[in-house]
């Protein structure tokens, strides 16, 4: 009865405050949602940009082409020499016969390919050995290992799939977006402690008379002060359900058309926001409520010291 | 009760609202202040609510020093002390019953000791029958009795009231002064500011007389010295 009876009066005070400034307080929720949407592009874009990097570092790996009638004996040499690198986490064979079904099953449109292939007696191609790495910085050192005199005079070819400028690129304009989208976060952060600032110090004077009679019968400056921040509060929570609800839509209809830009595979922005979603949210949270109680108790604080 | 030692208040750096008052009022006490306009009898009131801090001096209410009162206990203060000020109204959209109980909903006081309170102090000031009016539906003398029923919910042992009938007729001016001896009857001290020279007269109380936030005369049976 001690505590319930000033805090259900705080609550219903703050509720009357906010239906009695009903404009202010859309336009305030409006800062603040569009605050927390800049900070969730940024979100978004790391979460692209990772995602980026980590399907073009997956397509990075060595081709080894071998001359063909390579014997079997040198081939699992290679094999086996190249596996026990720990450096590497993968080797895959494709002999000369799987080579030339693949060719065939490739070209099989192309009549003037497969007869020029029948007039060779023999298989003309020869085996190849795929590498990935573990680390796309250690292909280099793999590369050297392949001059391994034990098996490399029997290869012909090798080609090195490198996308790392691919991922510079992806990197330099993650980069970038996100140092705008810092830049766009902070001034939105600003902005939402000065409107929130203001819609309480309009709230202060739209009840200037209820809060000169409190004060001078005596209400503590726990009267005053807790109904407006609990206001300040109330917008926040609001905003972060309306950002949460806009960035939801948004990532559902945007995220089929980012597809194609990463060659059909998952862009991963749903899945990295839907993983991290109490995170996200907690942190968020809490970053915009310690925002607009500062603010809103500063707004308060001004009046009190008079 | 209230004790004032060589007080002084000047406001920003050379307006002097008070000067070198000496005052003592004992409990039970019904005492007028008058002085011309500017003479400092809003300024002694203030300081008395903590409103305002002396500039030099000291104040103390009922024993407790609130010469340099920390802020956060200045609610308390403030529930010793009813306050009726010229400038401090009734809110407009709510009834008599709802601007009293307002006064304890933002103490924190509960339901119960509310729906206790206000019909008593309604009572005290006649206004029972009234309760659900708004205040645009009663006279202006009821609405300041209203006031003063709002400045007696925390059973205060002061009552300051700061030319409570200003714009009031003789009638209404007789009942608002009525209210406030009842209250003082009731054994609250009562510190009464006033331009009023009837009021003053024919209450046959103690006078103060101020002048240049000077005491010029303090008589205990006094009249209205100043003519206007
Ligand atoms: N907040 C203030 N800032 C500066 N000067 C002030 C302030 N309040 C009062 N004064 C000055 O202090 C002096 C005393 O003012 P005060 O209000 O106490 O007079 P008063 O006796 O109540 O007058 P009235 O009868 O007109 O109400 C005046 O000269 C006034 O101009
Ligand atoms: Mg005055």
């Amino acid at each position: 009865m001690f505590i319930i009876t000033p805090v259900g009066r705080v609550i219903s005070f703050a509720v009357k405050n906010i239906t009695r400034n009903a404009w202010i307080g859309l336009a305030t929720v409006l800062v603040l949602v569009l605050a927390l949407l800049s900070v969730n592009v940024l979100v978004g874009v790391n979460a692209l940009a990772s995602s980026a990097v980590t399907i073009l570092e997956k397509k990075i790996d060595v081709s080894v082409y071998f001359k063909p009638e390579t014997p079997n004996a040198i081939l699992d040499q290679a094999r086996s020499y190249m596996a026990s690198i720990p450096q590497v986490e993968r080797v895959t064979i494709m002999t000369a016969e799987e080579a030339l079904t693949a060719f065939t099953e490739r070209h099989k449109n192309e009549p003037t390919i497969l007869d020029a292939l029948n007039e060779l007696e023999e298989n003309p191609l020869g085996a190849t050995m795929v590498i990935k790495a573990r680390k796309t910085t250690d292909y280099p050192f793999l590369m050297e290992n392949l001059n391994n005199p034990q098996f490399s005079f029997a290869i012909e070819n090798k080609t090195y799939d490198d996308h790392s400028i691919a991922i510079q690129q992806v990197e330099q304009i993650a980069d970038s977006v996100r140092y705008f989208g810092l830049i766009l976060t902070l001034i939105f952060a600003i902005f939402s402690a000065l409107i929130v600032y203001n819609a309480i110090r309009v709230a202060i004077y739209t009840q200037r008379e209820e809060i000169g009679i409190m004060r001078l019968v005596g209400a503590s400056n726990a009267f005053v002060r807790l109904p407006l921040i609990l206001d300040a509060i109330f917008f926040a929570i609001l905003s972060l359900a309306i950002a949460a609800g806009l960035v939801a839509l948004i990532i559902s209809f945007g995220e089929p058309y980012l597809v194609s830009f990463y060659d059909g595979e998952d862009p991963g922005l749903k899945s990295y926001f839907v993983d991290n979603l109490l995170p996200l949210i907690i942190a968020q949270g809490m970053a915009i409520i310690i925002i607009v109680s500062l603010s809103s108790w500063a707004a308060v604080g001004r009046y009190l010291k008079k | 009760m209230i004790d004032l030692q060589n007080i002084s208040k000047i406001y920003g750096s050379d307006v002097h609202g008070l000067r070198d008052i000496n005052l003592s009022i004992e409990p039970g006490e019904f005492v007028c202040i008058v002085g011309t306009s500017g003479a400092g009898k809003t300024t002694l009131a203030k300081l008395l609510i903590a409103e305002e801090r002396p500039t030099r001096g000291k104040i103390s209410i009922g024993g407790w020093d609130i010469t340099r009162i920390k802020k956060r206990d200045i609610p308390y203060l403030r529930r010793q002390i009813g306050v009726v000020f010229q400038d401090f109204k009734l809110l407009k959209q709510k009834t008599v019953w709802e601007n009293v109980a307002f006064a304890l909903e933002v103490s924190g006081e509960t339901n119960r000791r509310i729906r206790e309170t206000v019909p008593h102090v309604l009572k005290v000031v006649g206004l029972e029958q009234k309760a659900h009016r708004f205040p645009h539906q009663i006279s202006g003398g009821e609405q300041q009795r209203v006031v003063i029923a709002r400045a007696l919910v925390h059973r205060p042992k002061i009552l300051l009231a700061d030319e409570p009938t200003g714009n009031l007729d003789t009638i209404n001016t007789a009942d608002v002064i009525q209210v406030l001896k009842k209250i003082n009857d009731f054994g609250s001290t009562v510190v009464l500011v006033t331009h009023n020279r009837e009021v003053v007269n024919e209450l046959r109380s103690r006078v103060i007389t101020l002048a240049d936030g000077r005491i010029i005369s303090d008589k205990k049976h006094g009249k209205y010295l100043i003519q206007s």
